[in-house]
């Protein structure tokens, strides 16, 4: 049995620090929710034992900052956490600690001091990898074009109904090329405040403008890995 | 997760319900095992991950290491529309393999609601729906839980069923199988013929031959062999403290409607309610050691990360350690920030000193199930529960700053009278009173006292089981009268849908006749009957008329103390002399006393058990 009252005898800190846990969420895992993300951070920071700062109060309760959102469906390499210990721990038992308690698929890539807001961060870049049918040199061609050319535009709701909003606007940077049968497309897109647009969005502007991805979906199917966030420069990444 | 269902998963709703990958979920080499098994709890993942027998036995098989047992759910309507599209037979948790391929498929029936999304289950999984159009290829479809001790009406459905708790049984069950196929002995028939015979609490339906008189009751059970038991003792674990103990849990990332540890302090109960089937079936008590239960806690703490214990158990304050249990929890839940709950509370024994201990607490609510309004009534079902004591628990509770209470009362039940249900109104109303009379409540605020009614379904190894149900217009009757009987806006009332309970009495005092309903049933496409928003009891209606069912006879006919009933061929342990005895008690308003007070020598002890107020065996 893991015993991890341990946490009660390591130093207490002068005040309590705040670390940054950088994680990836993939496979399986890009179907969980926020929500349930947060549920499960809660349990997971627990079980490693870390020696984690409380809030005073009627209800203590751990703290937890998390990076930008991630929609249900897409996967990630680098999301963000930032967390609050009490007591003196070293970031790679942390890091060893979250890890044992965590599957492959929801995994930390890296513990520090948090430095850098999460304000700070303004964009974040993609890759997108399409299996649609006929998937050829020329469909790679007209993806490009919409992702050039524009307007490019989805339906978003609002409180006062519905508007179309062209997401060219949002798109910093994109790559189209076809590679072993699929579309790859990378691409840069707002992520700061006020300004995020979801990676989603483009692949439903894209099977609207394009036609792609409209079949079975057992056949024709579609990944969406986030792999970095940006700074303003849209170049220097964030962390 | 295979492919096909993994794009399928961008188009769902709550796909987190299918994508698996939980921490602690048990992956195995399908190629290194023997056997594999996929454990079906049919209803959503929610639902179905908050089920502490499924988590006990999905440990236990798998701690066989030729044995690889997965979960399994029910999907949503959404994904089962999908899956019939795109032609995607169902598939195990884990592995995301279709289930058709499995050796052996487990399905845990926890209510009779539950029967017709088995059915689509089975549908889904593209296995046949009846074991006798199931080939060889097919897997073993083996049933448990407690709607398994009537399995009459869905023993069609089913190779087999598993009596009783399946820890131990549900292993050997398996080995078998794994042998008989390693020597080449293996057939459908050859294996279930000898699990019948030697495997303990394995009830083979299609080994027996039922016969009926002409006014449609039972004539004879009969064996077709020798060698199968005329009755199926269940199975009990004797020792609770060496009981299978999962110490890995699944984590579930959606939330499951119970999300906390569960610690199951004993099985069964001393008190012998009259309508209550757990009561009965999980006899005889049997308790775990505070040590032993307190070092389980702490070993689901440390692997879990929980904030919250839950001490689950039919009636927590009956445990005899709970004071050092509560004590030695708290000496690490504390500093831990983790709070304890108690989720069932009888009036006589609760105290300012529990409560505060206790964070369920937290709520400003606090349930009490007195059953019946009036204390004549209460002596019938042997609920020993006096209004003074309900009272002096209320105070306490009042006192303690709590302004909710919730009450629990039931309609229909045997020789229930008008005095009687004027008698719940009545017993809310006094809750009130004593609120306002109470110099220490919350000051300022007023208070709310809800009472949540249900109708008195007559269950299978209950002293009511022969018990007729009060038609639906009786029931609905009987709502509407003690509607009128409240008058006063503090007191809230909502009661269960009589419908439903009537179904619900067909399907658990049925018997094997019913099958073609649920046969029917399935082919018009129901599922989740237990769910509100698909349950439609006109169709219900229409699936008996169409197959000659008249559910009056399973739910509101007295049964014959004479006559064979459908679950003769199950053994609990339970005599069904003492059944007699309470019923005839119950007639006679005459209480029975707890077991701990008293053994009133039902027959469980015959079954053994440590820690236990029963006799030993042959005393
Ligand atoms: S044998 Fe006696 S003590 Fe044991 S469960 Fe039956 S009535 Fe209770």
């Amino acid at each position: 049995m893991k015993q991890n009252d341990v946490k009660f005898t390591l130093p207490l800190l002068d005040a309590p620090r705040t670390l940054r846990v950088r994680f990836r969420k993939v496979g399986n895992l890009q179907y969980i929710s926020h929500l349930d993300l947060q549920r499960t951070f809660s349990r997971v920071l627990v079980r490693a034992g870390l020696p984690l700062w409380y809030t005073k109060g009627f209800n203590p309760h751990i703290k937890m900052v998390f990076g930008m959102p991630l929609p249900v469906g897409s996967e990630s390499e680098c999301e963000f956490l930032d967390i609050r210990i009490e007591r003196e721990m070293s970031e790679a038992e942390v890091m060893a600690r979250l890890n044992a308690e965590l599957t492959d698929e929801l995994s930390v890539t890296a513990v520090y001091p948090a430095m850098r807001k999460f304000s700070e961060i303004a964009y974040a870049e993609y890759l997108y990898t399409v299996v649609t049918a006929g998937a050829d040199e020329a469909l790679a061609d007209r993806v490009r074009e919409a992702l050039t050319t524009g307007p490019l535009t989805v339906v978003k709701k609002t409180k006062s109904g519905e508007k179309e909003v062209n997401i060219l606007e949002a798109l910093h940077r994109t790559d189209v090329r076809l590679e072993n049968g699929a579309i790859v497309i990378e691409a840069v897109l707002a992520a700061g405040e006020g300004k995020y647009l979801s990676p989603e969005a483009l692949i439903t502007a894209l099977r609207e403008k394009t036609g792609i991805l409209s079949g079975d979906p057992t056949v024709e199917h579609y990944r969406i890995l986030r792999r970095r966030a940006l700074l303003a420069d849209g170049v220097s990444t964030f962390s | 997760m295979n492919e096909k269902i993994s794009s399928i998963l961008k188009s769902v709703e709550k796909p987190g319900r299918y994508s698996g990958g939980e921490y602690g979920a048990i992956i195995k080499e399908k190629d290194a095992v023997k056997a594999r098994f996929a454990f079906c709890f049919p209803d959503t993942y929610e639902i179905g991950m908050s089920n502490l027998g499924m988590r006990i036995l999905y440990g236990a098989l798998n701690r066989e290491p030729d044995i690889w047992c997965e979960r399994m759910f029910a999907p949503w309507v959404d994904m089962q529309q999908k899956m019939r599209e795109y032609d995607v037979p169902l598939w195990a948790h884990e592995s995301g393999d279709p289930v058709k391929d499995f050796d052996i498929l487990g399905i845990t029936l926890q209510y009779e609601m539950c029967y017709t999304t088995v059915l689509q289950v089975l549908k889904l999984s593209h296995i046949p729906l009846t074991a006798a159009a199931r080939g060889e290829d097919d897997p073993i479809v083996i049933g448990g839980g407690p709607c398994a001790y009537n399995p009459e009406p869905v023993a069609d459905f089913f190779d087999c069923f598993s009596i009783g708790e399946g820890e131990d049984n549900l292993v050997e069950f398996t080995k078998l199988y794994i042998s008989m196929k390693e020597d080449g002995s293996y057939t459908r028939a050859a294996f279930l013929r000898r699990a019948a015979a030697t495997v303990k609490g394995i009830y083979v339906p299609s080994l027996y031959d039922v016969s009926y008189h002409d006014d449609g009751t039972i004539a004879a059970i009969t064996p077709k062999y020798e060698d199968v038991p005329k009755q199926v003792e269940k199975c009990i674990i004797a020792d609770m403290d060496k009981a299978f103990f999962p110490d890995k849990v699944v984590m579930p990332y959606i939330e499951a409607v119970h999300d906390r540890i569960m610690l199951e302090v004993y099985r069964g109960c001393i008190r012998g309610c009259r309508f209550c089937q757990a009561g009965m079936i999980y006899r005889p008590v049997r308790e775990k050691s505070h040590e032993v239960l307190n070092a389980q806690a702490r070993c689901l703490y440390d692997n879990t990360g929980y904030e919250e214990i839950s001490l689950t158990s039919l009636s927590i304050s009956d445990y005899t350690e709970l004071e050092p249990l509560t004590r030695s929890l708290l000496e690490w839940t504390d500093k831990n920030m983790v709070s304890l709950s108690l989720p069932s509370l009888r009036v006589d024994s609760f105290s300012r000193e529990l409560m505060d201990r206790i964070a369920s607490v937290r709520t400003s609510s606090l349930t009490f199930a007195p059953e019946a309004g009036t204390q004549r009534l209460r002596d019938v079902i042997n609920k020993n529960v006096r209004e003074e004591d309900l009272m002096r628990a209320v105070n306490v509770a009042f006192a303690g700053g709590k302004t909710n209470v919730k009450l629990y009362f039931m309609n229909g039940l045997p020789t229930e009278t008008s005095e009687d249900i004027e008698g719940i109104a009545t017993l809310a109303q006094s809750v009130v009173h004593e609120y306002y009379r109470n110099k220490e409540r919350p000051k300022g605020r007023s208070p709310q006292v809800t009472i949540s009614v249900s109708c008195f379904i007559p269950k299978p190894f209950t002293p009511f089981q022969w018990e007729a149900q009060d038609t639906m217009e009786m029931l609905r009757e009987k709502q509407e009268y003690l509607y009128d009987k409240i008058t006063d806006r503090k007191v809230r009332y909502t009661h269960h849908d009589a419908r439903v309970s009537h179904i619900e009495a067909v399907l658990a005092r049925g018997n094997r006749k019913l099958c073609r309903a649920l046969a029917l049933a399935a082919e018009r496409g129901f599922c989740f009957d237990a769910w509100d928003e698909f349950f439609d009891y006109d169709k219900w209606l229409s699936v008996f008329a169409d197959t000659g069912i008249d559910p009056a006879f399973f739910a509101n006919r007295q049964m014959g103390l004479d006559e064979v009933l459908p679950w003769d061929v199950i053994d609990i342990g339970v005599s069904k002399e003492f059944l007699k005895r309470e019923r005839a008690r119950a007639y006679e308003a005459a209480t029975t006393p707890s077991c701990r007070e008293a053994c009133a020598g039902c027959g469980a002890n015959r079954l053994g058990g440590e820690r236990t107020p029963c006799p030993k065996r042959g005393n």
